[in-house]
């Protein structure tokens, strides 16, 4: 019951937050030099049709006036239409939305269960060659751009050893009857796999390295040399005790990182044509193209939320000493 | 009573030393005591002096640092120092159990108190986990708990209530040893009888023995048989906890005696041991004690001091024959500002 009223508590908290960053965003795209009048009204048009243009896009109202207006046709689900394809953004972003979320979650869920283990592992083996060569090489993966390592994935698994697709996210000429079939049929998960992998090996790094230095705090803790005493196996002290101990800073520093690799998904997407709306972002923003932009990073920015949503609501889960009100 | 079959822990020549960038440093070095069935034995010495390094290797729970560099822990028949993982695994709490020195982080934070027991339990014993709980409900009441606490995770318990659900902890399997790393400083003194008292009756009832590190020498005076007073990683004197008190036969022994106020005795000053306790990195030649002993004589700074015997036990004093006079001495305040008149001259 507390925690139903904690949970309903931190959403309104979060739509919020959401409602301020679409305030900023739609008043920092207006800031921002360089207009859609100039790029979408061709002036060689005459004034009167120039302005019919302007009143249908609703450019000629003033800047509050619109923004009341896009807040009031947000709420109705209405995201405007794209200045570019005349589409509704929503229509235009959504299924490339899809596409990056499905690349997102899994490659962050691949390097949050590196990131446990292996930091886990590297701690209890803390003084071994296994802990020199895991934190170096964990350093270098670190430091090497992702666009280096998925050209790099590609030469070798793609080019070379021709085990898995170039790029792209399903053999050209396949056609998928719904959503499921979409992103559960082998052609797609063949095509998920470098991508994700690329982009999981460069997120693990730093949950990782968190997860090794929690870990030595907590093994020098006096309850573990307790649970030791105890007669407790050395397994299940280190996954029972230590590791559940040492989880709680990684599960913040990876709600951080999340909103960090939907942004980063751009280069990934180059990489590996990846058909996400890293690069339709890119080109909305360029373009002066304000509801698809704005669309996008708001459904960013959404995503971001919602991870800290759920770090918040895990981390109360998981430490009992989050106090609840 | 057979002298020798009720001998329950018997530590022969223990050097335990820990290893650190400067070197190494022998935290505990040749010591010897043993531990009779039924019997509480009191540890006292100074903050650094090698106790709880001792009693951790006891356990053989050393930091990774930490190792046994030469000597036997013989508990009951069995040798501690040679046993496998697996070995050490099933005698720790099931038959040695622990009271940690600070309450405050022995316990996990993210299980309720009760299933920190009920895994001590479950452990070492095939019971239900029903059973398991039933037994920790048993225990609390024993310590003076609610049983309804059991339910509550440990940062919602004061540093008494945690240092009581250790307690109830390490008796949960009645072990034939509980090792007690100064087992009630966080509790007030009033309590801190209780807890002690019952702790006591307890470990009578199925006579269990205690290992009991302290600083408190009126609580030596009331619950220990036995007492081994320890100086910079070496043993001073170990005998009948009362005669070693009121007869001490080291200098060191006497000091300590002198620097607690006795109850029912004369009022008196309090007199303290100047000095600081001998770098172990590095440890003075001859007697540890040397530096600060009242008493020391040339041949105390260059050649360590054989054990002695005593009425129940050993000495380590080259002036141990003249001990009816060095405590005379060493009742005197004058004695042991010597010792601070020689270090400005030194």
């Amino acid at each position: 019951m507390r925690s139903m009223k904690y949970i309903l508590k931190r959403i309104l908290q979060m739509i919020l937050t959401l409602f301020i960053l679409v305030t900023i965003l739609f008043f920092l795209f207006r800031v921002v030099p360089g207009d859609p009048v100039s790029m979408y009204i061709d002036s060689g048009l005459d004034k009167e049709s120039q302005e019919l243009l302007l009143k249908q896009y609703g450019l000629d109202k003033p800047l509050l006036e619109q923004y009341i207006i896009y807040i009031k046709s947000m709420l109705r689900g209405d995201f405007g239409n794209s200045f570019q394809y005349g589409k509704p953004a929503i229509t235009v972003i959504g299924e490339r939305f899809w596409n990056t979320l499905v690349l997102m979650i899994t490659s962050l869920a691949i390097s949050l269960c590196i990131g446990v283990f292996g930091g886990a592992l590297l701690a209890w083996k803390r003084g071994t060659k296994i802990d020199t060569v895991g934190t170096i090489l964990v350093l270098a993966v670190r430091c090497a751009p992702v666009f280096w390592t998925g050209m790099l994935f590609l030469s070798i698994f793609a080019f070379k050893l021709k085990l898995l697709p170039l790029g792209g996210m399903n053999t050209p000429g396949t056609n998928f009857v719904s959503l499921y079939d979409k992103f559960f049929s082998a052609d797609f998960l063949k095509h998920l796999i470098l991508p994700a992998l690329t982009a999981s090996l460069y997120s693990a790094a730093t949950p990782l390295l968190v997860m090794r230095s929690s870990m030595l705090e907590v093994v020098k803790e006096d309850f573990i040399e307790l649970v030791r005493a105890k007669g407790v196996k050395e397994k299940k002290i280190l996954y029972k005790h230590a590791m559940r101990n040492a989880l709680l800073p990684v599960i913040t520093v990876f709600a951080v990182q999340a909103g960090f690799a939907i942004g980063g998904s751009v280069l990934i997407e180059t990489v590996f044509r990846w058909p996400g709306m890293g690069r339709e972002i890119v080109l909305a923003v360029s373009a002066r193209d304000y509801p698809l932009a704005q669309t996008a990073f708001f459904l960013i920015g959404t995503m971001t939320a919602l991870f800290n949503l759920i770090a918040d609501v895990l981390y109360a889960y998981l430490d009992p000493r989050v106090v609840i009100n | 009573m057979d002298m020798y079959n009720d001998l329950l822990l018997n530590i022969e020549n223990l050097d335990v030393c820990y290893k650190i960038s400067d070197g190494i440093v022998k935290a505990v070095k040749d010591v010897s005591f043993y531990l009779r069935k039924g019997e509480v034995l009191g540890l006292v010495g100074e903050s650094g002096c090698g106790k709880t390094t001792l009693i951790k290797a006891i356990l053989k729970l050393l930091p990774s640092n930490g190792y046994i560099a030469n000597g036997e822990i013989y508990f009951k028949d069995r040798e501690i120092t040679k046993m496998d993982n697996e070995q050490l695994r099933r005698i720790r709490w099931n038959e040695i159990s622990m009271i940690t020195q600070s309450a405050m982080n022995a316990l996990d934070p993210v299980y309720k108190v009760g299933d920190q027991i009920v895994e001590a339990i479950l452990t070492h014993k095939a019971v239900s986990k029903k059973e398991a709980y039933s037994r920790a409900m048993e225990l609390f009441n024993l310590v003076g708990l609610e049983k309804g606490r059991l339910n509550d995770f440990p940062h919602q318990f004061s540093g008494g209530m945690k240092q009581r659900a250790i307690i109830a902890m390490a008796l949960a399997l009645n072990p034939e040893i509980i090792i007690a790393d100064e087992p009630t400083t966080a509790l007030d003194v009033v309590v801190q009888a209780q807890i002690l008292e019952r702790i006591n009756t307890l470990l009578a009832g199925y006579d269990g023995s205690m290992i009991m590190v302290t600083h408190d020498i009126s609580v030596i005076a009331q619950t220990c048989h036995r007492i081994v007073v320890m100086y910079g990683g070496r043993v001073m004197e170990f005998g009948n906890a009362i005669e070693v008190l009121k007869e001490p036969n080291h200098p060191y022994s006497m000091g300590l005696k002198n620097a607690f106020p006795s109850i029912t005795g004369e009022k008196r000053n309090l007199i303290s041991i100047p000095g600081t306790p001998p770098n172990l990195l590095k440890p003075p030649k001859g007697c540890r004690f040397n530096e600060r002993c009242p008493f020391a004589l040339e041949k105390c700074f260059h050649e360590e001091p054989m054990l002695q015997g005593t009425k129940g036990g050993y000495v380590a004093c080259h002036r141990f024959y003249e001990a009816e006079d060095l405590r005379a001495e060493a009742g005197k305040e004058e004695t042991w500002m010597k010792i601070r008149k020689r270090r400005v001259m030194v």
